[in-house]
């Protein structure tokens, strides 16, 4: 893991003291909230419904069994007991109090991290694949280059006030488990012929109200090239994005405008004036933060482990567990292990101090004492022998955490919705509550197979409705709670855009409807044929007429 | 000049301190409890109860002001939209947390 050198500790340390100075300001009255607005979002801290919300980075979702549990502390010593990890890669409290913040965001200095940046319209936390460095179908670690990536945009004074936030994600694996292609910029590591490390540039993604899918504008770009070639990327968006409608202006919009081909051009323009000054990451330094990053010396074992297999054999649920949340290593004999956020009946995402400081716990003894957090809001023990998995598994059932449903139909993303974001237009979360307690049978999960529902409670898409196998869409519908369904959407590396189906529904007729939808796919599937793939075979007619009959 | 109101209203806001949700009462205090609000019937009302509400955030006492449209509940004030509803009681989903746990705090000195 990436360790803080003297210069990353000077300046996270002066934020807070910064920060801390600013809010005594505040209370004193000396700042209006209109000149504090802004200073207190720069560190992640919004006012939502019912208090204050504090947004801590999980920089590309890696993090030690000792900053995990200062997150619990901070949980237990400033929060109601929990956490929330978000679909960025971040972990957010509901209730702190504005006076404890600068002691908040002390602790966090303290163990490396901060809030900054996870707010404004800036470069925001850099997201990538949660079994980055420890899967078996990767190219590279993307975690350097994200790193880089981090450093590089901290602070940076020409990105600090961008015409709109700016989402950068990147994925070391041809599988795509970070959704770049619904990112501002998307990154996908490659190899080219020679067998050089380089990326293919995508741009222009993102939810929201208008949502569209990254364009590709350089097939390959080589590594060393990475900031200068992102720094021009940044440069046509910052001049030319809209500043008049922040609907209007992400990104994705400029691009719409001019084409991604003149956004290519343009951005090869703006390069070549720029790529031979000194923004690139000289080699040495390169190989200094990828050092950090190195795998752990884990020993081959056996990936044959007679004593799992026999108790998946015996234990249904464990059996599950292992075929759904459990991910093949890179190293033969170890795996990553999906910890569930998602029980069912729970709320997606929350994680209490007790149950973190277990994850933390188990991480020191099983996982080389990291871990991360999934865009699909789940924890992930990385590097974990398969002989361990029996023991691992058992202290994660009795704190509720065995869940086994990783990627199943209840493994769903949802927002926080009307229950606490000022935003929002409807509840997420009951929703997703209702859904795991109508699916609450693992055998048949099982069988429906892989299949992602998410579900957010307005069009700003936090819960990433348009890339949903099935979204959900919460909106005000003359003061009532409605919810409109999508299917076919992914964001995945074969990205598309759900479809709305037809009119709205009630909660429990968005319930019924997706039942619906899913007794269709059971009937139409072929052998081995997932939702998604079945979806696009048949087109969506044939769930319309289950869902709403014949018109 | 006095704009048009389509029903009662009240005054919803979170205190600086905590970000907790706040009604205003017809004193220019506040309270966790929103049957404690002061509702307005007219345009004038409104804006009297405007002006006192702005004198809190003058004071730095709250922020983000509302002006709401009220309903009633058991006979006493409450808010008419689902969201703000939300906040007079607390996250639905968290039934343990929130104001309708213990609106008690409401008088601790901060």
């Amino acid at each position: 893991m990436y360790a803080y050198d003297k210069y990353d500790h000077a300046l996270v340390n002066s934020r807070v003291a910064e920060f801390r100075d600013q809010v005594e300001r505040r209370v004193k009255g000396e700042l209006t909230e209109e000149e504090f607005r802004p200073l207190r979002l720069m560190n992640g801290l919004y006012l939502q419904l019912h208090a204050y919300m504090l947004r801590v980075a999980v920089p590309y979702g890696t993090l030690s069994a000792d900053q995990m549990r200062t997150l619990a502390h901070i949980a237990r010593k400033y929060d109601k007991g929990y956490g929330h990890f978000t679909t960025r890669q971040n972990i957010q409290y509901n209730w702190p109090k504005l006076s404890d913040t600068p002691d908040i965001l002390q602790e966090l200095a303290d163990v490396e991290m901060h809030a900054i940046q996870t707010s404004g319209n800036c470069i925001r936390n850099v997201t990538t694949d949660q079994f980055a460095g420890a899967t078996a179908d990767e190219i590279a670690d993307p975690r350097p280059y994200a790193e880089l990536i981090r450093q590089w945009s901290s602070f940076h004074p020409e990105f600090s006030f961008l015409p709109r936030k700016f989402k950068i994600a990147i994925t070391g694996a041809d599988i795509d488990r970070a959704a770049v292609k619904w990112h501002d910029i998307g990154l996908v590591v490659k190899k080219n012929d020679a067998g050089e490390v380089g990326f293919e540039v995508l741009v222009g993604g993102g939810m929201g109200r208008t949502p569209v899918i990254a364009k590709t504008i350089r097939d390959f770009l080589p590594e060393k090239d990475l900031l200068s070639y992102l720094e021009a990327i940044l440069r046509v968006y910052n001049e030319q994005g809209r500043r008049d409608n922040k609907y209007k202006a992400r990104i994705k919009i400029l691009v719409d405008a001019l084409g991604a081909d003149e956004y290519a051009r343009q951005t090869e323009e703006e390069w070549q004036k720029i790529k031979d000054l000194p923004i690139d990451f000289p080699a040495e330094e390169a190989a200094r933060i990828k050092a950090f990053f190195a795998p752990p010396p884990l020993q081959v074992l056996e990936d044959n482990v007679p004593a799992v297999d026999e108790l998946a054999k015996k234990n249904f649920i464990f059996g599950a567990w292992l075929k759904n949340n459990t991910n093949q290593h890179k190293v033969p004999g170890h795996v990553n292990v999906t910890i569930s956020l998602k029980p069912h009946g729970g709320i997606p995402g929350d994680a209490t101090a007790e149950q973190m400081e277990l994850v933390a716990a188990l991480a020191d003894e099983y996982s080389q004492g990291e871990l991360r957090i999934s865009h699909e809001q789940n924890l992930i023990l990385p590097h974990v022998a398969k002989k361990d998995l029996p023991a691992i598994w058992t202290d994660l059932d009795e704190a509720g955490l065995g869940i086994p449903n990783a990627g199943l139909l209840t493994d769903m993303i949802a927002c926080p919705g009307l229950d606490y974001c000022s935003l929002a237009n409807a509840r997420s979360i009951p929703l997703a509550q209702e859904l795991g307690k109508r699916f609450d049978d693992f055998k048949r999960l099982q069988d429906i197979g892989p299949l992602k529902i998410k579900i957010s409670g307005c069009i700003n898409s936090c819960g990433h409705h348009h890339a949903g196998h099935i979204g959900i869409l919460g909106v005000d519908r003359k003061g009532e709670e409605n919810y409109q369904l999508l299917l076919g959407g992914s964001g995945a590396e074969d990205a598309s855009k759900a479809a709305i189906l037809g009119p709205g529904f009630d909660e429990n007729g968005v319930i019924d409807a997706i039942e619906k939808v899913v007794a269709v796919y059971l009937g139409e599937r072929t052998d081995g044929e997932e939702f998604l793939a079945t979806y696009r075979r048949v087109g969506p007619d044939v769930f319309k007429e289950a869902v709403y009959g014949t018109r | 000049m006095a704009r048009k109101i389509k029903g009662p209203q009240m005054i919803v806001a979170n205190r600086l301190l905590d970000g907790r949700v706040v009604f205003m009462k017809a004193d220019g205090t506040w309270s966790a409890v929103a049957g404690d609000a002061a509702v307005a019937a007219d345009e004038a009302g409104v804006e009297a109860l405007e002006v006192l509400a702005q004198k809190s955030a003058d004071e730095n006492y709250v922020l983000s002001i509302e002006v709401i449209d009220a309903t009633e509940r058991d006979g006493k004030p409450f808010p008419a939209h689902m969201k703000f509803a939300m906040q007079a009681k607390g996250p639905s989903v968290r039934p343990d947390l929130g104001y309708q746990v213990s609106p008690a705090w409401e008088q601790t000195d901060l």
